[in-house]
């Protein structure tokens, strides 16, 4: 296996993580995340600085990322999450401009230098600085993630999320919590794109602001919705997809936000489940009436 | 000081109304977000100083084509990204309109390549001190034109067949076919008018910061439609206004607090508006 | 004038009309009647094109309204005062009343016809800048009248007048539709008073369940006795006359 395809194969497992949160709101809580890229940044952050600072193992690192990217969740979710798809919509972005400027601005996170040196993971005396290794950590977190959400979305609560995303006032008759299944799942959603912040920030070994700005956020919209929005098959292929398909169209960099643009307006006119969307269940999603 | 900035906050407030105008009729008429907005704006900016930059034509009509231009390009983007999905679910409209914004930005830069273009003719203005407070011309023209074409847009809402039009297909689009009133070119006129409004402020903001690029539109866009949520979506006097106060807070905030958080202090009000009064200012949709 | 043939239409799966025929002449008064659910909105909202045919014809003066949308249709003559009076609330009277004539090439007269209807209805011309939102419904259901009139139908449509309105706002709202009969404009009435609406009408349609199941002028239909049973509750007191 070359070092290229490695870096691709580590880089498509995070954004795996990353595109799976993000389907978990758009998908499952019926709402848009444009400030997705912040949680993912928020958890590199945290889990560099703890390394850097205080030391931390990787696991612990990831841990307080996870748990810190959780908390803001929560926090932006609690207040924002009765508002309307498009409030939340810019709400996020707002918020995700906010937190890169914060990046931006603090001293800890080094400003636009970023922080480097961050040290690669060491669980129970292994190593997982060279490529493979790391590949293994991001495929066993990958496979957590999958298993995660597989098991939520197939739960009561899945059903019951469901129910929100295609009629909330119908699941609220029917006496479903939905304020607190909102919160819930995008909290959730917020702690695992930190996870793959952390798993970003351990593996580049270097981070700054422009890792986790709007582009970052849109990416990862374009991820969910080009595989299919409420699939979590859909969003492994699109992560996948749109890790890969850019290195195959190198020539063609100049062309990759045209083109990533074009997509989303081309999909959602002529295919708007997605490439791997169920049809059924996206149609009815898709379609108001 | 604090006049300079508050007057500074006013002239870049009267652009982001400019802005916000268009979302709110958008917003008003389809319940649509246009997150390319801003991408209007920009290109309105592009096509008149490229004009300009000919040598061949003078400001006003490099003006006006700037809007010409921007609201063409706001009636094809309706029809294309927005009219097949009528009908969907909301956040579908909504991500097609953020496709539409990364392509058209993408597509400026590609076209004009990432660098600032300076605006081509100098104006010669002068600082004015009226009442001891310094006024530069240029402000002054700015605040001026904004508001004589919001006034415009105002006097056109309340008094002609068309503008009465728009409203009533924002309040309820069956009752206004009813009437004979062709929902569809309703839409696209408010595409026309709001689009060309931001093609407008474009230029403006052009001559204000003498640059021109590819990415100029994406915070100005942004801060317009808090300043639209602001002021209550919907509500037309209330996007001028919310733009207003947008503008002058976010002037004094970056004089007074800190500079290097300048552009987070229109997202920070516009949280805060809409934890603690979800409708805006004044009540949004027509009402 | 208005023909309807074997008319089919719904909403999503459900079929509401299962057959409709019928017919309005020129200069009549004709009705529909029938209970809830029977079916009669829809056929107003088929025939104004505000819903789409699935089967079946309308014709309105030799011209196929078959695939028309509804902006096309009022301009050839077709009016249709909605269920629920569905008024601009916060637009001014005035403006509402414009927005009746917005389709009409001949502006000029459309703004002496204004004057006429505000002269006729003192009421409008009182409220002429007042939000039409803050006019009682009453006034409401006149303000959407003539905002239909405005419009100069040939045929005018009118979906339950008198719902919600209080018994003296029904005999004024039905008084203005005796005068517009008298001035010989043509009615197509929906009720689910049956009562007023007979007796307004010269003929009358009964529809249930999707279904014309009785026919006849306004008086035979008074009289059947199946008629009387359901829709004029013969037995009770007669609570408004």
């Amino acid at each position: 296996m070359s070092a290229y395809f490695l870096h691709l194969a580590i880089l498509g497992g995070i954004y795996i993580i990353l595109a799976i949160s993000l389907n978990l709101i758009i998908g499952y809580a019926g709402q848009v995340s444009l400030g997705h890229a912040a949680f993912f940044g928020i958890g590199a952050y945290i889990s560099a600085l703890t390394s850097l600072y205080w030391g931390f193992p990787f696991l612990l690192a990831a841990l307080s990322a996870i748990l810190f990217s959780g908390v803001c969740g929560l926090l932006l979710g609690l207040p924002t999450l009765r508002l309307k798809e498009d409030y939340l919509a810019i709400v996020t972005l707002g918020f995700g401009v906010i937190v890169d400027l914060v990046f931006l601005n603090l001293e800890i996170t080094g400003g636009p230098d970023g922080l480097a040196g961050i040290p690669s993971p060491r669980i129970l005396g292994l190593s997982f600085r060279s490529p493979v290794m790391y590949l293994f950590l991001t495929l066993f977190m990958v496979l957590l993630t999958l298993a995660l959400t597989y098991r939520l979305v197939h739960s009561y609560h899945g059903r019951a999320l469901r129910a929100i995303r295609d009629h909330e006032v119908t699941a609220q008759v029917m006496g479903i919590n939905t304020p607190a299944y909102k919160v819930a799942i995008f909290t959730l959603a917020a702690a695992l794109a930190g996870l793959a912040g952390s798993l970003y920030a351990h593996y580049i070994t270097f981070i700054n602001p422009e890792s986790f700005g709007l582009h970052t956020s849109i990416l990862a919209l374009c991820m969910v919705v080009l595989g299919g929005m409420g699939s979590i098959a859909g969003a492994v292929v699109g992560a996948l997809a749109l890790t890969v398909l850019p290195e195959l169209l190198r020539s063609f960099k100049a062309y990759q936000d045209l083109i990533y643009g074009g997509l989303l307006v081309a999909l959602l006119i002529w295919r708007p489940e997605g490439l791997l969307g169920r049809g059924k269940l996206s149609l009815k999603f898709i379609s108001r009436e | 000081m604090f006049l300079q900035q508050l007057l500074n906050g006013l002239t870049a407030g009267a652009v982001y109304a400019l802005i916000a105008l268009g979302y709110t009729m958008i917003y008003g008429i389809l319940g649509l977000i246009n997150f390319a907005q801003g991408e209007i704006y920009m290109f309105g900016a592009f096509v008149a100083v490229l004009l300009l930059g000919t040598g061949q034509v003078n400001f006003f009509v490099a003006f006006a084509a700037g809007m010409a231009a921007a609201a063409i390009l706001g009636v094809v983007l309706e029809r294309v990204a927005f009219r097949p999905l009528r009908g969907s679910h909301p956040l579908v409209p909504l991500i097609s309109a953020i496709g539409a914004s990364i392509f058209l930005q993408s597509l400026a830069l590609l076209l004009f390549g990432p660098n600032d273009r300076p605006f081509p003719i100098q104006f010669n203005f002068r600082t004015i001190t009226i009442a001891g407070l310094p006024l530069s011309s240029l402000q002054g023209a700015i605040l001026v034109a904004a508001l004589g074409l919001m006034v415009l847009l105002l006097l056109f809402v309340r008094y002609t067949r068309y503008g009465k039009a728009i409203v009533a297909c924002a309040l309820d689009q069956d009752t206004a076919r009813l009437m004979g009133i062709n929902v569809d070119r309703m839409v696209a006129l408010t595409f026309l008018i709001g689009s060309a409004l931001s093609g407008a402020a474009g230029i403006m903001m052009a001559i204000y910061y003498n640059a021109t690029y590819p990415r100029m539109g994406l915070l100005p866009g942004l801060k317009a439609f808090s300043a639209a949520i602001l002021g209550g979506v919907g509500n037309i006097p209330g996007a001028i206004l919310g733009g207003v106060l947008l503008g002058v807070a976010e002037s004094l905030g970056a004089a007074y607090v800190s500079s290097g958080y300048k552009d987070a202090i229109a997202f920070a009000i516009l949280i805060l508006v809409l934890l603690f009064r979800p409708q805006g200012i004044l009540k949004g949709r027509g009402d | 004038m208005l023909t309807l043939k074997s008319v089919q239409a719904g909403y999503g799966k459900l079929t509401v009309l299962k057959g409709i025929s019928f017919h309005v002449r020129p200069g009549e008064v004709v009705t529909l009647i029938g209970g809830n659910g029977a079916g009669k909105s829809t056929t107003l909202r088929a025939v104004s094109g505000l819903l789409p045919l699935w089967r079946g014809v309308v014709e309105f003066n030799g011209a196929d309204l078959t695939r028309l949308p509804p902006e096309r249709i009022v301009t050839l003559g077709l009016a249709l005062v909605p269920e629920g009076r569905r008024i601009f609330a916060s637009l001014s009277v005035t403006a509402n009343l414009e927005l009746g004539a917005f389709h009409r090439r001949d502006q000029r007269q459309a703004r002496r016809d204004l004057e006429e209807i505000r002269e006729r209805f003192p009421l409008l011309k009182e409220r002429a800048s007042q939000p039409a939102g803050t006019l009682s419904g009453g006034e409401q259901q006149i303000l959407a009248i003539c905002r239909a009139l405005m419009s100069r139908p040939r045929l005018l449509m009118l979906d339950e007048p008198s719902m919600g309105l209080a018994p003296r706002m029904v005999n004024q709202v039905y008084k203005i539709l005796r005068e517009l009969k008298d001035e010989g404009t043509t009615l197509l009435l929906i009720e689910q008073n049956a009562r007023a609406a007979l007796k307004l009408a010269d003929r009358g349609y009964v529809l249930e369940t999707g279904r014309i199941i009785l026919d006849g002028s306004a008086a035979e239909l008074r009289e059947d006795p199946e008629v009387q049973r359901a829709y004029l509750g013969k037995g009770y007191r007669e609570v408004w006359e």
